[in-house]
């Protein structure tokens, strides 16, 4: 997914009037008598020093339903438990149960061929639940670029990006992305606005220091868990644990891989990448060991700013 | 607003950049959590960043027995170990990147159902721009780019990430205590003397560490302190985990700061209670 690209997002026909592509419930084109911003008075003061101004407060959203397997019973995210299928091989790894019961044909429980487990466990990559929420991203950042484009905006700044289970039951997603269009009176358009998560003061430092931002940059990655009986934290079986931490590292990886692959397209380098660990509980015990990363892609357009050798102070008073 | 922030050409120059289409060649693209403020401070001391590096560790323990002057060291094993994992997991990620270190660095230890517990660490990675030797064993810190900066000026480096974990039992209280009928104040003297010696034990395996790698002082400790009751388990688990540093070839610098009158009034509290 490519934020920055104008032709990524909502698939507006060109003669639209008001709609997002379709769908003509988004009264995008309403006259705006006045504009309206999310910056706080010292963010809309970074800008204006920068010499733009505020244009309107934008915002792009997207009611998903979220793929998953089998009936749309349980879970946060619907399905049945088990990983979204077709993922087409990624990441997976099985974690047999730590007690030794299998040994000699199973002691203690069962003493079926191979033994009975106490709880076994796995990790796969959902590469398929992934993609969904970064299809979920794509159309509201498009559509937050829309909007801002409609405003005849340069950038958007302070770009928020969430999403929810708000609307609907299981198995959805809302997607949200919201910041304040900004414009530079008198310049002549962008061929597509730029997108940055930084604030508006952060946003004055990275022009002042030589930076332009590009767009955002968004990675996801996600692993669904099974936890065997160790990392259910049976006492019985202590020690170190591989399945939590390698689930961890794998969605960290994958997020931040889609995330480089992404900013590689449009800049030099990545800043303000917030990331986001999260835990959403599926059927049972299970869970998907997610990660998002969102960041702002930069490129430098002069390097003409000096060494700035910050001077240290202490403020006498707090 | 410091002189300096007016220097680069301004919003005109950036603009034009955006209009010429991108091609994205064969350079490296950095990945940073950092704000555009602190690359700069990197910058400035000559370090530039490469990637997010993270590390991830997870341990449990028996849920133990403790009371008076029991020690929980299969409990606190488990507890250095998930801290340790994540720690060599960032340092094996820095020697896959050629890196010189990381900065930045986001801690947390998270309790996990029962008597597991998971440390996770998310860090940039940073290459000095002008490298020397280059073999340098990279270095692990816990401090914000900020705080690597000044430490950097003040003529320090950092040498590791250094932890210290004990765990100590106490004495279950009495019935009445425990009921709360008991009626007198009184200092429950065992649980104070468990957590000065649980202390006294992280600290001392912290100081273990620090003079393990070579350095003159730890500074950024952060604590973990907590109490455990459980029906047959009273213990006191303390966690230490802090950067070990070195003085450089140069010293000690001092920096000298500029006293300052803020101007600012005290922000205004009436809508805040």
């Amino acid at each position: 997914m490519v934020a920055s690209a104008p032709d990524s997002g909502s698939a507006r026909p060109a003669d639209a009037d008001g709609g997002i592509g379709d769908l003509a419930f988004h009264p995008v084109s309403r006259e705006r008598r006045t504009w309206t911003s999310d910056l706080s008075v010292a963010e809309a003061a970074a800008v204006r020093r920068v010499g733009l101004v505020p244009a309107g407060f934008v915002m792009g959203t997207a009611v998903m339903q979220l793929a998953a397997t089998g009936g749309q019973v349980f879970g946060q995210w619907g399905g049945l438990g088990g990983p979204s299928v077709g993922g087409g091989g990624g990441y997976s790894e099985s974690y047999p149960c730590a007690h030794s019961y299998a040994i000699g044909g199973g002691i203690g429980f069962g003493g079926t061929a191979g033994g009975a487990a106490e709880h076994y466990g796995f990790n796969i990559e959902d590469a398929v639940l992934a993609a969904s929420l970064t299809e979920g991203y794509r159309l509201a950042i498009g559509r937050l670029r829309d909007e801002a484009t409609e405003v005849g905006a340069h950038g958007v700044v302070g770009v928020d990006l969430l999403f929810e289970n708000l609307v609907g039951s299981t198995g959805t997603a809302t997607f949200f992305a919201r910041g304040t269009a900004v414009k530079h009176p008198g310049g002549a358009p962008l061929p597509s606005p730029f997108l940055t998560n930084a604030s508006g003061q952060h946003f004055e430092r990275l022009i002042a220091l030589g930076y332009v931002p590009a767009g955002i940059a968004v990675g996801v990655g996600s692993v669904y868990v099974q936890p065997n009986c160790q990392s259910r934290g049976d006492f019985t079986v202590p020690g170190s644990n591989q399945q939590i931490p390698r689930a961890i590292l794998v969605a960290r990886a994958r997020a931040r891989d889609s995330l480089a692959a992404m900013a590689h397209r449009v800049g030099e380098g990545v800043v303000h990448t917030e990331w986001t660990d999260r835990r959403v509980n599926r059927y049972a015990e299970s869970w998907d060991q997610l990660t998002v990363a969102v960041g702002t892609s930069v490129r430098r357009y002069s390097t003409e700013a000096p060494p700035l050798d910050p001077r240290p102070v202490l403020p006498l008073r707090p | 607003m410091s002189p300096a922030l007016s220097s680069a050409p301004g919003i005109e120059a950036a603009l034009a950049a955006l209009r010429s289409p991108f091609v994205p060649g064969d350079q490296t693209t950095f990945i940073s959590d950092l704000t555009v403020g602190e690359l700069v401070l990197l910058e400035e001391i000559g370090y530039r960043p490469v990637d997010i590096v993270s590390g991830a560790g997870t341990a449990s323990w028996n849920p133990q027995f403790t009371t008076s002057a029991t020690e929980g060291n299969m409990w606190g094993r488990a507890i250095a170990t998930a801290i340790d994992h994540a720690r060599s997991g960032i340092v094996e990620e820095l020697h896959r990147r050629r890196a010189d270190g990381v900065v930045a660095m986001r801690f947390e230890l998270e309790r996990e159902r029962a008597n597991l517990l998971t440390c996770t660490m998310l860090g940039t990675a940073v290459q000095r721009i002008s490298r020397g030797s280059g073999d340098e064993h990279p270095f692990a810190t816990t401090l914000s780019a900020r705080d690597f900066h000044l430490l950097v000026r003040g003529g320090y480096r950092p040498s590791g990430i250094v932890i210290g974990v004990s765990v100590v039992g106490f004495a279950a209280r009495s019935a009445a205590q425990s009921l709360g009928l008991a009626r007198d104040n009184a200092e429950l003297s065992d649980q104070t003397t468990a957590l000065y010696s649980a202390r006294e034990q992280a600290m001392e395996m912290m100081e273990r560490e620090a003079q393990g790698l070579g350095a003159d002082g730890v500074v950024e400790v952060q604590l973990q302190e907590r109490p455990v009751n459980a029906l047959l388990t009273h213990a006191v688990e303390f966690i230490a985990v802090g950067t070990a540093v070195h003085r450089g070839p140069k010293g000690h610098q001092a920096l000298a700061p500029e006293f300052q009158l803020t101007l600012d009034d005290q922000p205004d509290t009436t809508f805040d209670r």
